[in-house]
């Protein structure tokens, strides 16, 4: 997995003095480090860890803990999850239920379950899933798969792009109050705003 | 104790108290001359006029008392606490994405989030039976509305550009137009200019000189995350602190469940949940603003054997005609870096396709705003909405500053199937959650091709290369409609519902018609309107 960037020399993190101290606080969790999951079992995060590299093209060991992290958080707590089809079961029973039948689609096609799956074939599991194709199982009557694909995709990408070693790279801004932006024109920068190697220093 | 820090998240708020419980309220078993429901856009505007005019006022408020200092923060995820999370049930072709997509919660509503576009509507929007033929008219003209527009404008100082080019209002704004721009709202008026496509700056419920002890916008783009400085409006820091210096009182962190009437049929109180502990305020007039989903909920789940089908239901339209804006957000690969995430998300627009132009094969139009992102956002669109994840999402999010975004606010007709209803499924209070159901009709899909081409010749006049379009929705509307009729609308024009007279909903639920344009400010200029028929009325005795 390459980590190509315009940017390489940029570290959002080097700007954290300018931050208000909420943001900061709130921005230095996602480093960790984490604590134990509270909803998740063992064989579940062992399989998330696995989807999330997947999902997000990241290989990272840290990153993935802190999207984990964040899952686990968020399936303990009963803040609502703002919407759901009415065919659908709560996310915490479509997420638990849903890797059981990750794991038997995964039996169903290579005889083997998803951790042991070669990375290859765990791939087309997943994007079979997305496109609603995965091997037919009884399970999938209850779950649907396509939607808990779209779950876990909405909740993982959520957490890694909100990840600073992942702003740095995309040459994110981040954080800027109490700073703000004056030079926002075309093709102006701030000082300390991500440059490209050798571009005009306006 | 008194203490008056909301940082506290205190429940209970009046001049010169604070409170952490319901032990202290100022009127406790007393009955108000008014109760509002819900302390956001509209409900901030009510709670304001009516205790100036020296009646006496309790607004009460699902969410907390929020703290820009403490509160907010300049994070994307972190900025989903200020939105309406509790699940909703969505159904339809083109379901709904509620949450921070849409929905606000805590004193501020909807204000503390959104991206303070602010326009007024264009005199054809009230009348789109009459000019096109279909959906309603509604009962008042841009007219009646005109003064209140110029009042909502001048209480916020909104900036804005000396001339418009489109619209019955063609400025000036009270405060200076923005200046400079963005580079994403450069861009788009350059490929305006280069096809002969009229555009302006926005106009915006945001600061561009010093107001009221608030500063100036610093443009640093975080509006949908709450904004920190205060250089935008929020009904949370312009109206409810003045409402409570003129008396107020303001219940937070407090759910209204239900409403209670009498044998006359008459509201008389409502009942509220804090903490746990089931609580009542009584009131000679009781208005509900708790937005185009809560509002008819309440309504529907405050059902007796008087009122089977919910208060203030007779026409059976509480619920129906639900709209939202088609939002879709058309993006441009450029050579140069664009940089979305810098500035006022929204500064430059254009609203040379709002009209009715029947060569395009279907009715009304549309505004398009030249419109920043962030990564979460964008990421979690192009994923969930757009199919990308893996290497895909990788690589487009590693290009994140090249692209350059325009988003559509459409016209949606109001259609029955599209509604609110009450499901099976209970929340934390034991109410039925409600169930949403939404699709586009097929004049809806044709104006949203006709206006992403649109979008698309834009950005590629000016060199893009186009890449994605995402379908979106924003702001809800419709459910308890404007009327004159009892038996094909809610409420009248002035809010107050036909069936029971004390009894008024005025929100973002009375429209008729969703224009194609961002709505607050119609909202607030409704509810200024509903507060002086208000006051007039109970001046003169009860209603
Ligand atoms: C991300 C985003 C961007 C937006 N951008 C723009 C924009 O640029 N321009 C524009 O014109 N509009 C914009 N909007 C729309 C705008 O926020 C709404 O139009 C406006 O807030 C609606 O006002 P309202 O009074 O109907 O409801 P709200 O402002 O939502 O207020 C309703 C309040 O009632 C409370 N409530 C609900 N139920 C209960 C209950 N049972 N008991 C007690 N309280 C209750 C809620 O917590 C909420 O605070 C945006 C919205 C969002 C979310
Ligand atoms: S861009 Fe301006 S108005 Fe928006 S959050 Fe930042 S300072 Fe506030």
């Amino acid at each position: 997995m390459s980590h190509y960037s315009h940017y390489p020399d940029y570290d959002v993190l080097s700007l954290i003095n300018e931050w208000d101290d909420h943001t900061k606080e709130i921005v230095l969790k996602r480093l960790g480090p984490f604590p134990e999951p509270q909803f998740l079992e063992e064989k579940e995060v062992k399989m998330l860890r696995l989807i999330a590299k997947h999902l997000c093209y990241e290989n990272r060991d840290d990153i993935i803990d802190w999207i984990i992290y964040f899952l686990d958080q968020r399936l303990k707590s009963n803040i609502g999850e703002h919407q759901r089809k009415s065919s659908l079961p709560q996310e915490k029973i479509l997420i638990r239920e849903g890797l059981k039948a990750t794991d038997e689609a995964t039996a169903q096609k290579y005889g083997k379950n998803f951790i042991s799956a070669e990375i290859k074939e765990q791939f087309e599991i997943l994007s079979s899933m997305q496109q609603g194709k995965a091997p037919m199982i009884p399970r999938w009557d209850s779950i649907l798969q396509k939607e808990l694909f779209d779950k876990l995709l909405d909740i993982m990408i959520s957490a890694y792009y909100s990840h600073p070693t992942i702003w740095s790279e995309i040459g994110y801004g981040g954080p800027a109050y109490p700073r703000g932006y004056y030079r926002i024109e075309l093709g102006w920068t701030d000082p300390w705003e991500p440059r490209r190697p050798g571009a005009d220093k306006k | 104790m008194e203490n008056k820090d909301p940082v506290q998240h205190n429940c209970d708020h009046y001049d010169g108290h604070r409170y952490k419980d319901m032990k202290h309220r100022k009127y406790g078993d007393k009955e108000v001359d008014v109760c509002i429901v819900g302390v956001g856009a509209s409900g901030g505007v009510l709670v304001y006029e009516l205790s100036k005019a020296g009646l006496d006022v309790v607004a009460i408020e699902a969410g907390p008392f929020w703290n820009p200092q403490s509160d907010f923060a300049s994070d994307e995820l972190h900025s989903y606490s200020l939105a309406w999370q509790d699940t909703r049930l969505s159904d339809g072709k083109d379901a709904i994405k509620f949450g921070h997509n849409n929905s606000g919660r805590g004193v501020g509503g909807g204000t503390v989030h959104f991206t303070a576009v602010f326009y007024r509507f264009h005199e054809n929007d009230f009348r789109v039976k009459s000019t096109d033929g279909v959906a309603e008219d509604w009962p008042i003209s841009y007219y009646d509305l005109e003064p209140y527009y110029q009042k909502i404008e001048n209480d916020i100082k909104v900036s804005g550009p000396k001339e418009l080019p489109w619209g019955t209002f063609r400025g000036p704004y009270p405060y200076p137009v923005r200046e400079p721009i963005s580079a994403n709202s450069q861009i788009f008026r350059e490929g305006c200019e280069i096809l002969g496509v009229r555009s302006s700056v926005v106009p915006l419920a945001i600061l561009s000189a010093p107001y009221d002890g608030r500063p100036p916008c610093t443009n640093r783009g975080f509006c949908n995350e709450g904004c920190m400085p205060n250089a935008k409006f929020t009904t949370l820091i312009q109206h409810v602190p003045k409402a409570i210096q003129h008396g107020a009182e303001i219940l937070t962190d407090s759910m209204v469940t239900r409403l209670l009437t009498d044998k006359n049929g008459k509201v008389t109180a409502v009942e509220f949940v804090h903490d746990g502990q089931l609580y009542r305020q009584k009131a000679k007039v009781v208005i509900v603003s708790a937005f185009s989903v809560e509002s008819p909920r309440l309504l529907l789940n405050s059902a007796t054997s008087q009122y089977p089908y919910g208060l203030a239901n007779r026409s059976g339209l509480v619920g129906k005609n639900l709209m939202v804006h088609s939002g879709h957000d058309v993006f441009a690969k450029f050579n140069e870096e664009i940089r979305l995430y810098k500035g006022t998300p929204v500064m430059a627009y254009t609203q040379e396709f709002y009209a009715s132009e029947p060569s395009r094969g279907f009715v009304r139009g549309y505004t398009l705003n030249a419109h920043g992102n962030r990564p979460v956002a964008l990421a979690k669109n192009l994923a969930v909405d757009g199919g990308y994840w893996g290497k895909g999402l990788r690589d487009v999010m590693l290009d994140f500053n090249f692209y350059a975004q325009v988003s559509l606010v459409g016209e949606v007709l109001p259609r029955e199937d599209n509604f609110i209803s009450l499901s099976n499924e209970k929340d934390e209070y034991g109410l039925p959650r409600p169930l949403i159901n939404f699709s586009y009709s097929e004049n809806d899909n044709k104006l949203i091709k006709d206006a992403v081409q649109k979008a698309n010749d834009i950005l590629s006049a000016r060199g893009g290369k186009p890449a994605f379009v995402i379908p979106d929705s924003g702001h809800v509307m419709g459910t308890c409609r404007m009327g004159l009729d009892p038996e094909k609308s809610v409420v009248n024009s002035f809010c107050q519902s036909h069936d029971i007279p004390n009894l008024f909903i005025c929100d973002s639920s009375v429209f008729v018609t969703s224009s194609g344009c961002n709505p607050t400010e119609t909202v607030m200029a409704i509810a200024a309107r509903t507060a002086d028929y208000l006051i007039d009325k109970m001046r003169q005795g009860p209603i």
